[in-house]
């Protein structure tokens, strides 16, 4: 009767509870604090860290950044000026789970930069930790403001346009639906910033808000929330739910028959967010970063969409344009330094310059943001091909003169660099 | 005003009828095995992996294929794995479980990969019925329709049946049953899989609603946890009752305070916790106490 439930298996609540908090403890444990003492030697490979969460909702994004990382070395041969480089991909499970990695990276991986920050919770964090320990980290994904804006340090960069940018950006088309907004914003960084500086925008178009919901992250069911939208007739809903969760809601949003009836708009969105939706529930209008069908694609980016479609069999996302874009910044930047010192790396990254005449793009010196034009793009009315699923609408701004003003000054972001 | 809290009760009770479906096979495995499946979630978006990849092959046979299978597999895991933790210390099948569900959320990154793969209703029950301020969609009340067949389906197979009569029995007495004669290890395995064929039919339903992403079981598995608790450990009707006043509460704190919608299920297990230790029908079991 070895096999059978005994009394010996008592269960108590306590030790349950006991066990669960063990549980969780264990998820937190990570490297202690120890001194930085170096980062690369002469006969070891180069190594640089890349920290970006493996699970949760934002795991579907950070697998096409990784992607796009990996080939943009792999387009280097896997060297950095004749020196073979290794990629070191830790998680970053929560802001301080995150912060821990980042140590470990740092002090045990010995890196010499780090890739990643997928969440704008967890790079708040990281960024912190980058100024700390002094090594170059550049934020691939996290569009939270305060990134490059208050908590701006020499050591940080990062790729995302800020949310009160693509705000800015994004407002005159959402006007063009109707000036009564339902907003629907996730309940932390990300969604509250996006909150803040879309009713700032809201209000001085003269618009009012007919309804203002923060959603708990990783939400499963919206069907309530829908059924308050739809009593409250807005002309456009305002979104502000981070990569699953906004699959999740269009989905329920179309069962709720509401697709069609009430514009969803949302800005930062990734594209894998809506080819999970799947094309019978589909919709919206959204801003990005890049779309891998952009007839202004230069003929770098054309070649890239096709590596990438060659090695993984299925056309890049925006996210992995943005691994693929900020590897290779770094990458150059550190043959161009031609040396290991943190702040070499960090001078060749204040003078890196890519994308076309058209287009051209760069880290700014003074709050180390990348300016770059983001495209406002629209779901098709009909999908065909499982991956096209937009339409670009516009480029904004139009003229490249104007990235520095929409952007706004790092001393009025509230940018105030630190030698670290 | 009312009219809104009407519809979103009304809502409250088919949400709370998933949660209950979820809920029930993690009811069923700790009442009749004593095992706490931290892997309940995972077997849950297994379901739903099964289903949208049999969907390819038989069409909407993988309603039906996709449960059996994550029930076999559910099997196959108790004989290679469950069994031998019956006899041992609760936290370490708590661990082990737990540890499952991190392998197999690993293997459906590996296979399926990790973004979000579409699934949607089938055509035949899109649209939603309107009854005064009261709006369900008919998938919905499809899902809530299974929920309710299957539990009567599960009552009445434990009640009525003698299969269910010696799981009933074992479950409180496990070396009085032996010392009868009947194999109990075997039927044990059979309960382990029926648990997680529950859970799968539960993955395959919430399919079309949900995101699948292998992180879904995230999203299952803690409210399944809470519908048990407050239900009462190992109780099947606590555990309907729970599932459906949790449902409630959520789209009523989603109507009046939505920034607590998440939180709210937890403080609601707290408070009645607080007045009932055992949950609303828990009882007491002399092997767990």
């Amino acid at each position: 009767m070895a096999e059978t439930p005994t009394a010996a298996a008592a269960l108590r609540r306590r030790t349950l509870l006991t066990g669960a908090t063990l549980l969780g403890a264990g998820g937190l444990a990570g490297g202690l604090a120890k001194p930085f003492i170096s980062r690369a030697h002469a006969d070891e490979p180069i190594r640089i860290g890349l920290l970006l969460a493996k699970t949760g909702d934002i795991a579907p994004q950070t697998e096409y950044l990784a992607n796009g990382t990996y080939l943009a070395l792999a387009e280097r041969g896997n060297k950095i000026g004749g020196k073979p480089v290794e990629l070191v991909w830790l998680d970053e499970p929560s802001p301080q789970g995150a912060q821990q990695n980042f140590q470990k990276l740092a002090q045990e991986n010995k890196v010499v930069a780090i890739l990643g920050g997928a969440l704008s919770s967890s790079a708040l964090a990281e960024e912190a930790t980058a100024a700390n320990l002094k090594l170059p980290m550049i934020i691939d994904n996290a569009a939270a403001t305060d990134i490059t804006g208050k908590n701006c340090n020499k050591y940080t960069f990062r790729l995302n346009t800020p949310v009160a940018v693509q705000a800015r950006m994004f407002a005159p088309y959402a006007l063009n639906y109707g000036k009564k907004w339902y907003f629907l914003t996730a309940s932390y960084a990300f969604g509250q910033d996006i909150n803040k500086s879309f009713h700032e925008l809201l209000a001085k178009a003269g618009g009012t808000a007919v309804g203002n919901d923060e959603v708990p992250l990783n939400t499963p069911d919206y069907s309530s929330f829908i059924l308050k939208i739809r009593q409250a007739q807005p002309d456009v809903v305002l979104g502000g739910v981070p990569a699953g969760d906004l699959s999740t809601f269009l989905k329920q949003w179309n069962e709720l028959g509401m697709k069609g009836k009430i514009p969803v708009c949302e800005i930062a969105i990734g594209d894998t967010d809506i080819w999970a939706v799947g094309p019978q529930a589909a919709t919206g209008t959204y801003t990005s970063l890049w779309w891998y069908k952009n007839p202004a694609n230069p003929p770098e980016e054309v070649k890239f969409t096709q590596d990438y479609q060659a090695k993984y069999g299925k056309p890049p996302a925006d996210k992995a344009w943005m691994g693929w874009i900020t590897a290779k910044s770094l990458f150059e930047s550190i043959e161009k330094a031609k040396s290991m010192e943190p702040l070499a790396i960090v001078e060749a990254l204040e003078n890196w310059r890519g994308g076309s005449a058209d287009n051209p793009y760069m880290y700014r010196q003074g709050d180390h943001q990348f300016l770059l034009k983001n495209l406002v793009v629209q779901v098709k009315d009909k999908i065909t091909d499982q991956w096209d699923y937009f339409d670009v609408k516009a480029t904004v701004p139009e003229k490249t003169a104007d990235l520095d003003a929409l952007f706004g000054s790092p001393e009025a972001n509230g940018c105030k660099m630190t030698a670290g | 005003m009312l009219d809104l809290i009407l519809s979103q009760v009304a809502n409250g009770l088919v949400l709370g009828g998933l949660y209950v479906l979820i809920a029930i096979g993690l009811s069923i495995i700790f009442g009749l095995l004593g095992i706490v499946n931290f892997a309940h979630g995972a077997f849950f978006a297994l379901g739903a992996y099964f289903a949208l990849t049999l969907y390819n092959v038989a069409g909407w046979w993988a309603v039906i294929f996709a449960p059996v299978l994550v029930g076999m597999l559910g099997m196959v895991v108790e004989r290679v794995l469950i069994h031998r933790l019956y006899d041992k210390e609760p936290l370490i099948s708590l661990i082990v479980t737990f540890a499952l569900a991190l392998m197999i959320e690993a293997t459906i990154r590996l296979i399926w990969g990790g973004i979000g793969l579409p699934f949607n209703p089938p055509p035949l029950f899109a649209g939603f019925f309107i009854w005064g301020p009261v709006l369900i969609t008919k998938y919905r009340t499809t899902v809530f329709m299974t929920t309710v067949l299957l539990l009567i389906g599960l009552w009445a197979f434990m009640r009525y049946t003698p299969f269910g009569r010696i799981l009933r029995a074992g479950s409180r007495d496990p070396e009085m049953v032996g010392l009868l004669g009947i194999n109990l290890p075997v039927l044990l395995t059979a309960v382990f899989g029926l648990g997680c064929a529950i859970a799968g039919i539960a993955g395959v339903l919430a399919a079309p609603l949900w995101t699948i992403i292998p992180s879904m079981s995230a999203g299952a598995i803690m409210p399944a946890f809470v519908v048990v608790t407050i239900g009462g450990l190992g109780s099947f009707p606590g555990a309907v009752i729970a599932g459906l006043l949790v449902g409630i509460v959520t789209t009523l704190t989603i109507q009046f305070w939505p920034e607590a919608a998440g939180a709210v299920m937890y403080v609601f297990m707290a408070l009645i916790l607080l007045v009932r230790p055992r949950g609303l029908l828990g009882e007491r079991w002399e092997r767990f106490e």
